[in-house]
């Protein structure tokens, strides 16, 4: 059986902005590596740090944050909050080791269904190079 | 100019002295009270009393290398809310920041707080403390204390508490009053400043002969800072190499048992209800169950990094580096060193100085449109 | 009680089935914890497909469904409304996608099914942890604020106004008409603007449901859609709106002349003033800042004058408070000021005007009695029109005014009209404009008029010899020009008025990139905003000429009346709980809230959200740190068990391949 390392990738998208747009990569039948999953979030900015952290804990080998386009959001400036969040992610996860490629920020309008597939791809290969991140064996997190 | 004076001190050392000038202090009309360090019973840890009653100062010793607890958690309770009467509180500069975070928080109010910031060498952790303090007279063991530093003697066999050690804030900043020790002998006599207008109508009221202020405290806390962060950068590199990977990480954290003892001590984690305590982390039996099939074994109890991880998310760039944390673990779990490397990259990150000014918004509350822009990817 | 979950796994003809193995799917959730029901189905949104939901609620006695389908984008609410009509809360139902982001865009079969199988997992783990929620019906007070009185202002009260429900029309200056107030003629048909527009300013004097309330300004709003609470300042007017007439006696007496903000600075007013004689209403305000009675308590010859007695100088400002169900902004727009484009010499060469400065002075009532003159009373033999000022640019404004091209047609046939056929005209454009019903055709007519159109903008205009030279470049022909006139008139830009930003945030609404109030959606959405209940009309939501402005108002005007007429609205239960134990009152969520939806309770020192004006974007429950903001349906336990349902089993996803082969075998044996 071929046992190479097939990232899991769960990726929080906004309802308004990346999940239309990963709708209309469907309708596109655009095809994508089935490593990532959504998971449906009404803003970016409803995304809490806890989400990033329990889905590395719990076996992601990389997250996406993807939302609107800054000015785009549904909600006025929810993605800026979200901008703040993962940045400050993104200086305390490296410290333990988490490279910083595993947690990623995008933005991805409602009608950038190419952009998303594209970004699924791109991201799932690069995860794919960067190796399991390998809490799945941790009894102890 | 700011109002510099000096108190001197006699035969009897400078907590006495102190004590005086707290009691004149306490005598202004404006003031109710004074929240200061007190020696309540004979020997033990000299725990943060409010005083009204000038007569029962007598056993107050801001001097003491004691620290058992931020009393910046205390000050918010004695000011969320109106008490309708002002009064001043006696804290270290950790405190003082802690509370100026807290503040921002609306956890706590300076309207009614008159802010006596003490210059601070640092303290024993709790343990040491006991230690330390041996058999002796508390208040002339501080004394003692402060005389060793001066003559550049180690006080006593144990070591400062940790945080102490690599603390590059000694001198209290944003108070009403500083109470200054370092750059002169303070068995000879002690400066006091007014940093504020509230601090100089008070200063100016007692009629304590002035003093020009020399610079020697300038320069003695900048030699200190100097050493600290020789000390504190070392620290990093230590913390940063043994928490490199998360399974590092996990070792490090090896002795916690989810007590959550950091977290109570916490100045600045002023939650009421812990997310951690909240349904949110309340698992059923089904799952432990299925998340130790999913790996083979499962560490009882679950969540402890990923307490500590989501208390850096909440906290780190309010951490002030008091060292509660540390000093309340049960288990020696050298929290508040993992806790100031971490915290030193995310306020860097943000040029966030925690405890330096109102104006600045804890960094995840504020946002604008433009910044920040290589957070973003284009993976397109 | 454990849970009773169904699930159920719809083929969608091929769409998924083609991809996904339905059946083992709806097997493998069979195995999942307290899954009572497990199928699966061609096509669930069919009534048939819904009936199997149905019967199974009342059969299986369940209590928490899933769905996995397409996106719950097109029919979340479709299996909600089977649920409910089941008799089970909608919202313990989870409609998860495995069509879109699975059966649709995934290459392998095998693949495919073990991602579809994720999807289930997760969704029957959040459905677990789903509660009951119940959207909430509010009354709509069914009188609408309408605030700027402008035409499409005008236009959108009238509108409601006609269908019965009382209409408040807030405007800030002393009568109604705005911009077009000003204007001469109107393009393509040269109608007289006054002519057009009076008919419509008078039907908002006479119309009885109209409460019109000038020299007022909008305060400050309160509220969510359906009842909003609006506090209107009314300025002291200092003349009784009741009492005077009309007659003007005062406006001739009085001896303070100031620079007339009507006429664009080209003429006077006097410090007791209405902006035209056909002003709506007719009452004169009395300008405080400059008035000697009022600064100074001298003079106060206009009060002696007036055969009613309607002077009073007594008058303060006083505040009014109105309750209504919706708002329309129909603030209209400011043209640029075009004085920092130094290089066209606006403010330094007298003879340089705006675009609205010309039209006051083709204006009957203005400042020249509707000749085109120059400030030596002389009419100038040679104009030039230099297009896209500020417009176009992006030193200023990036986008297209949109009117400017038109006007200057309009503007080009005037002076061939009133100066003469012998006129020299010149228009020095980028592109032409002429996209409406009949703006072809008058553009051809202008031509025919002999007007020169030099495609360049001028790179600056210079005096020289007592003319001004406008610098420029034919584009077409290559060539550089040097064009001497007598009068230069520049096509200022369209822009969003000065206090746009303190306006957006009155009324909770917020500004597109352009500066504009920013629309819904871009092009299903243009009348209304993401606030409910707040409308948009005419300019104040980007540049747009009177036809257009008319049609949009009279849009938003119907948006505001279905809110009006349904008498109630709905509001969706998705929204933020703030748990009165947990919340600490550090007060951090309510600086995140885009919508000013959460109020500080000081008694209890807890933060409490308006359930009205919360969208349930989740800005404060993702920073809430103690986790006592949190969104109903989107709490932090369902998308904890979301992430986990997702996440491996095993840790290798291609060890699962070998698995799924093995179970197929299974179930065939």
């Amino acid at each position: 059986m071929n046992q190479e390392f097939e990232p899991a990738i769960l990726a929080f998208v906004c309802n308004w902005c990346t999940y239309t747009a990963a709708d209309l990569a469907g309708t596109s039948r655009m095809v994508q590596q089935p490593n990532v999953r959504l998971v449906r979030m009404m803003c970016t900015g409803m995304v809490d740090p806890k989400y990033v952290i329990k889905a590395l804990l719990s076996g992601a080998d990389g997250v996406l944050v993807s939302g609107c386009h800054p000015g785009d959001c549904h909600y006025i400036n929810g993605n800026y909050k979200a901008r703040r969040r993962v940045k400050l992610l993104n200086e305390i996860l490296p410290q333990f080791g988490i490279d910083e490629r595993r947690l990623r920020l995008t933005w991805v309008g409602a009608s950038e269904g190419n952009e998303f597939a594209a970004t699924v791809n791109n991201f799932i290969n690069e995860i794919r190079e960067l190796g399991p991140l390998d809490v799945r064996g941790m009894a102890a997190l | 100019m700011a109002t510099t004076v000096r108190i001197e001190v006699g035969e009897h050392g400078p907590v006495p002295v102190l004590q005086d000038f707290f009691r004149k202090l306490l005598a202004d009309e404006s003031l109710s009270g004074i929240m200061i360090p007190v020696h309540l019973f004979g020997g033990g840890m000299p725990m943060p009393t409010l005083v009204t009653d000038p007569a029962q100062l007598d056993r107050a010793d801001p001097l003491a290398p004691a620290f058992p607890m931020s009393s910046a958690k205390l000050v918010s309770r004695l000011s969320k809310g109106s008490a309708g009467e002002r009064f001043a509180v006696v804290m270290r500069p950790c405190e003082i920041r802690a509370f100026m975070e807290l503040v921002k928080l609306n956890q706590g109010s300076l309207e009614e707080v008159i802010l006596i910031g003490m210059d601070c060498p640092g303290a024993y952790d709790n343990m040491h403390y006991r230690d330390f303090l041996g058999e002796r007279e508390p208040m002339a063991a501080s004394a003692d204390f402060h005389k060793a530093l001066a003559e550049g003697r180690k006080p006593a066999s144990v070591e400062l508490a940790g945080a102490c050690k690599v603390c590059e804030h000694p001198a209290p900043q944003g108070t009403d009053i500083v109470v200054g020790l370092f750059g002169g002998d303070i068995s000879s006599g002690i400066q006091i400043m007014a940093a504020s207008p509230r601090g100089e109508a008070l200063l100016g009221a007692m009629g304590l002969p002035p003093q020009e202020p020399d610079g020697k405290r300038e320069a003695a806390v900048a030699a200190l800072v100097s050493e600290r962060e020789v000390a504190r950068d070392a620290m990093y590199a230590s913390v940063q190499e043994r928490t490199s990977t998360l399974e590092k990480l996990a070792q490090y954290l090896g002795s916690c048992v989810n007590c959550y003892n950091c977290r109570v001590a916490c100045p600045v984690c002023y939650c009421k209800e812990c997310v951690f305590n909240t349904d949110v982390f309340e698992h059923k039996p089904w799952q432990y169950l299925d998340w130790a099939k999913r790996k083979g074994s499962l560490k009882l109890p679950t969540d402890t990094v990923f307490y500590h991880l989501t208390r850096m998310a909440h906290m780190s760039t309010a951490c002030v580096g008091c060292g509660q944390c540390s000093n309340a673990c049960p288990n020696g779990v050298e929290v508040v060193e993992l806790f100031r490397t971490v915290a030193a990259r995310t306020q860097k990150s943000f040029d966030y100085q925690p405890g330096l000014s109102l104006d600045q918004a804890p960094p995840l509350t504020v946002f604008r449109e433009d910044e920040y822009q290589d957070t973003v990817s284009h993976l397109a | 009680m454990a849970r009773r979950i169904g699930v159920y796994v719809c083929h969608c003809g091929s769409n998924i089935a083609g991809k996904v193995d339905c059946p083992d799917v709806a097997a493998f959730a069979r195995g999942l914890k307290n899954v009572t029901v497990s199928r699966d189905y061609q096509f669930m949104c069919s009534d048939p497909g819904q009936d199997l939901i149905i019967r199974d609620i009342h059969e299986h006695g369940l209590d928490r469904v899933v769905v996995a389908s397409c996106s719950p984008r097109l029919h979340e609410k479709t299996f909600q409304k089977a649920c409910a009509r089941a008799g089970l809360n909608p919202y313990l139902m989870q409609h998860c996608c495995i069509r879109e982001h699975c059966s649709w865009v995934t290459g392998d079969k095998a693949e495919a099914t073990a991602k579809a199988k994720h999807i289930v997992e997760a969704a029957v783990l959040r459905v677990r942890r789903h509660q009951e929620l119940h959207s909430r019906e509010v009354a709509v007070v069914p009188d609408v604020m309408v605030v700027g009185a402008g035409i499409a202002g005008i236009q959108a009260a009238l509108d409601v106004a006609r269908s019965g429900h009382r209409v408040i029309l807030v405007e800030k200056s002393p009568s109604i008409g705005g911009h077009m107030a000003q204007f001469d003629k109107t393009f393509p048909t040269l109608d007289c603007a006054a002519c057009i527009s009076t008919p419509k300013m008078v039907a908002v004097a006479q119309e009885p449901n109209i409460d019109l309330l000038t020299w007022s300004e909008v305060e400050e709003v309160t509220g969510f859609v359906g009842n909003y609470t609006v506090t209107v300042r009314r300025k002291a007017r200092y003349v009784s709106e009741d009492i005077c007439t009309g007659c003007g006696a005062c406006l001739e007496k009085c001896p303070t002349k100031v620079l007339s903000e009507f006429e664009e600075g080209l003429g006077m007013r006097r410090a007791i003033y209405r902006n035209s004689p056909q002003a709506v209403p007719s009452t004169p305000v009395i300008d405080a800042e400059h008035c000697k009675m009022l600064t100074k308590g001298k003079c106060g010859v206009c009060q002696k004058t007036c055969p009613t007695g309607a002077i009073d100088f007594t008058q303060q400002d006083r505040r009014e408070v109105y309750h209504v169900g919706s708002v329309i902004l129909a603030t209209g727009y400011d043209t640029m000021d075009p004085t920092p484009m130094t290089e066209y010499g606006f403010g330094r060469y007298p003879e340089v005007y705006t675009a609205l400065q010309f039209e006051r002075l083709n204006n009957a009532v203005g400042p020249t009695g509707g000749k085109i003159l120059m400030k030596n009373g002389e009419a100038p033999k040679s104009v030039a029109i230099i297009h896209c000022v500020g417009s176009r640019d992006k030193n200023y404004h990036e986008y297209c005014s949109r009117t400017c091209c038109m006007y200057a047609l309009k503007y080009d046939h005037l002076i061939k009209d009133k100066v003469g056929h012998g006129a020299e005209v010149y228009n020095f454009y980028i592109d032409m404009r002429c996209f409406g019903k009949g703006y072809e055709e008058f553009y051809r007519r202008v031509q025919d008029e002999g007007v020169t159109f030099v495609r360049g903008r001028p790179s600056e205009v210079v005096q020289e010899n007592g003319k001004l030279v406008v610098v420029g470049e034919d584009t077409l022909l290559g060539t550089r020009l040097r064009v001497p006139v007598d009068m230069v008139v520049l096509c200022t830009a369209m822009e969003a008025r000065a206090d746009t930003t303190e306006v957006a945030r009155v009324f909770g609404v917020s500004q597109g990139r352009d500066g504009f109030f920013l629309e819904e959606h871009p092009k299903l959405g243009p009348v209304s905003t993401a606030s409910d209940g707040i409308y948009l009309a005419g300019t104040c939501q980007g540049p747009k000429d009177i036809p257009d402005a008319v049609a949009h108002a009279a849009g938003g005007a119907a948006q505001a009346l279905a809110l009006a007429a349904r008498g109630v609205v709905s509001i969706s239960p998705t929204t933020s709980w703030i748990n009165p134990d947990i919340c600490v009152g550090c007060k951090m969520c309510i600086g995140l809230c885009p919508y000013s939806a959460i109020e500080f309770d000081e008694r209890r020192h807890i933060a409490v959200i308006n359930e009205a004006m919360c969208k349930g974007c989740g800005s404060c429950a993702g920073h809430c740190p103690s986790g006592a903001a949190q969104i109903k349906h989107f709490r932090q336990v369902q998308v904890f068990n979301e992430i986990d349902g997702l996440l491996d089993r095993k840790p290798d996803i291609m060890a699962l391949i070998g698995d799924i082969y093995e179970t197929a075998n299974r179930a065939e044996a």
